[in-house]
């Protein structure tokens, strides 16, 4: 039943994941080994994607599929997930813009892949990012921008970050269709992307570092 | 300029037929956005007043010393929204959005499953006039009425503007394309789902968008005389979607819009954001000549080049973030690069990636104007 489950969610067959949930739920298997299949789904998922053979349609698909397995087995999960996190995020799309689409995405394949999220949502002033750094002590902030307007508040949130002793060890992330490396070097990020999937593969290879 | 030997219709319309223009023509996207940003307006003003949004856009055109067509630029968000040019909600500057931040969709899953086969059935048109847009806004008919009649004089004055300059809007005729509308509407995620798990309800939809669009598009151009219309596509690349997907629910509608657009004489302009890298070469099935591709910054127009050299004509792609935080020397350079490699044999219009951003540096835009005048 373990592989039924990953091959479903790779397959992205939406009527089989519910079900073999449930099922396994019922047949009293570990709640947490049940979510370490997802995962290990969605990583298939993203291996795919960085093969060429799956586009982002099939990310976002993915990921709606994970969401509604974890949806259904958080009830059974208690606190027995924290302790396995990968690390912790904050994202944003800062002021200026209210896109979210790619934010949340990529939200959702952090959460796939363990990560502790705290997305702040959208029109975020950088005085409540770097509140939230304060509060939440993040392995990495993603800033996402989908038009030029939110650039000088992410500036100011960096500076900020900066001035308030923060940015040391701490890993700045910039994704969106209208980023650039060029934007990245301007703003002194560590990484920036269009796609999500990469992201994701970022944190790993930096948390995995971190860790050794 | 006065070693031009074209003048700028001459100069856009040679390149568009693939010949050798006098220089590269310059059309910049400036919208009422970009214009209030270089004007020093604030986006509450343009989003709210025809004529601010005209005047800002002039302003510019006069403060850069022009360039060779125009964007049409009289519109308010509003207006966008209740012709159903953008059927979504949105955020307008003045109104639920700081009077300094520029007008924007609201991305919610406002048309629901069930309503694909309403517009199968009744057309778009109809379902969007007589139940979608109740759904977007809650002005009463005669708000509605007045927002186009505003939008009509706003589009007059723009016109009244061009004439004094004796200068042509690139297009006039603009529509989205049925694929991307459907996506705005539905939402990325759920419009996705249905492309796997509904398709043929959504084929169905699509059918008939494109049997509406298609006349509609032939009679506007022809309507307003200027032989170009605008096609915009932001959500169908190999960025998003595997090409079975495109092939499928994107190719075969483009193509009858383009050949049923060429038969009467009218190029369409492809206006294309996010990576078409991967779908380039199925632009070469279009007839030689019949559009024209505006890239937005992440397609490789370097490599689009090469697929489409000597068949299509190509027009972009400064990218946004150079033109906010780049420096005068590197527009130049990018400029002087697109006008060498893309240009060099002509089939390519300089453009800006996607739209001159709201918030670019007034030098830097002055770069990209004079360095597309000046080079031969």
């Amino acid at each position: 039943m373990s592989q039924d489950l990953r091959t479903a969610i790779v397959e992205l067959n939406r009527d089989a994941v519910p079900t073999l949930v449930a099922r396994r739920l019922e047949a009293g298997d570990d709640p947490l080994e049940i979510l370490g299949d997802c995962r290990a789904a969605m990583t298939m998922v993203g291996e795919r994607f960085q093969e060429g053979e799956y586009f982002l349609a099939e990310l976002l698909i993915s990921a709606e599929l994970f969401k509604e397995a974890a949806a259904l087995l958080d009830p059974h999960l208690g606190d027995s997930d924290n302790d396995k996190r990968a690390g912790v995020i904050v994202l944003a799309t800062m002021r200026g813009d209210i896109h979210d689409l790619g934010k949340n995405v990529f939200a959702t394949l952090l959460r796939a892949h363990a990560f502790e999220v705290h997305d702040l949502g959208v029109n975020v002033e950088p005085a409540h990012l770097v509140d939230e750094v304060q509060e939440t002590k993040p392995d990495f902030v993603g800033f996402s921008s989908l038009i030029t307007t939110s650039f000088d508040s992410t500036r100011q949130a960096i500076e900020m970050l900066e001035d308030k002793g923060l940015r040391a060890g701490l890993k700045l992330m910039l994704g969106g269709g209208v980023t650039t490396p060029g934007l990245a070097k301007h703003l002194r990020v560590d990484f920036q992307t269009l796609d999500a999937s990469s992201g994701v593969a970022y944190c790993l290879e930096e948390a995995a570092g971190a860790g050794a | 300029m006065a070693n031009d030997a074209m003048t700028s219709d001459e100069r856009v319309w040679a390149t568009i037929r693939l010949e050798r223009p006098d220089r590269t023509p310059v059309i910049p996207t400036l919208l009422p956005e970009p214009a209030a940003g270089l004007a020093g307006v604030s986006q509450a003003e343009i989003a709210n007043d025809n004529s601010a949004a005209v005047a800002a856009t002039f302003d510019v055109f006069d403060e850069y010393g022009g360039w060779d067509n125009i964007y049409p630029s009289s519109y308010l968000p509003s207006q966008l929204q209740v012709t159903g040019v953008f059927p979504m909600r949105m955020k307008i500057p003045g109104r639920n959005l700081a009077d300094d931040i520029p007008y924007q969709l609201d991305e919610v899953e406002v048309m629901k499953i069930e309503d694909y086969d309403k517009i199968a059935d009744q057309g778009f048109e109809r379902f969007f006039l007589d139940e979608y847009l109740g759904r977007l806004t809650d002005l009463t008919p005669d708000d509605i009425e007045g927002e186009r009649r505003s939008m009509f004089d706003g589009g007059a004055l723009f016109l009244a503007e061009c004439a004094k300059r004796d200068i042509k809007p690139f297009f006039l005729a603009n529509c989205l394309h049925p694929f991307f509308k459907l996506s705005l509407m539905r939402s990325m995620v759920p419009f996705t789902q249905d492309l796997f798990y509904e398709p043929e309800t959504v084929l169905r939809a699509l059918r008939r968008m494109t049997d509406d669009l298609i006349p509609r598009v032939v009679e506007m151009a022809e309507g307003v005389g200027i032989p170009i219309s605008m096609l915009t596509e932001e959500r169908a690349s190999g960025f998003f979607y595997s090409p079975k997907i495109f092939e499928r629910f994107w190719w075969p509608y483009t193509v009858e819009i383009v050949e049923a657009c060429w038969s009467e004489d009218i190029v369409s302009l492809f206006h294309l954001d996010t990576s078409f890298d991967k779908n380039m070469k199925y632009f070469r099935q279009l007839p030689r000549g019949a559009a024209i591709l505006e890239l937005d910054g992440t397609t490789d127009i370097f490599a689009a080049k090469e697929v489409l050299r000597g068949h299509l004509c190509l027009k972009g792609d400064v990218p946004a973030a150079l033109l906010a935080t780049g420096t005068p020397e590197e527009v130049e350079s990018y400029c002087r690069r697109l006008i060498s490699e893309v240009g060099g044999d002509g089939g390519f219009i300089l453009g800006t990636g996607c739209s001159v951003p709201p918030n670019a540096r007034p030098e830097n835009f002055r770069a990209m104007i004079e360095t597309g005048k000046q080079l031969r």
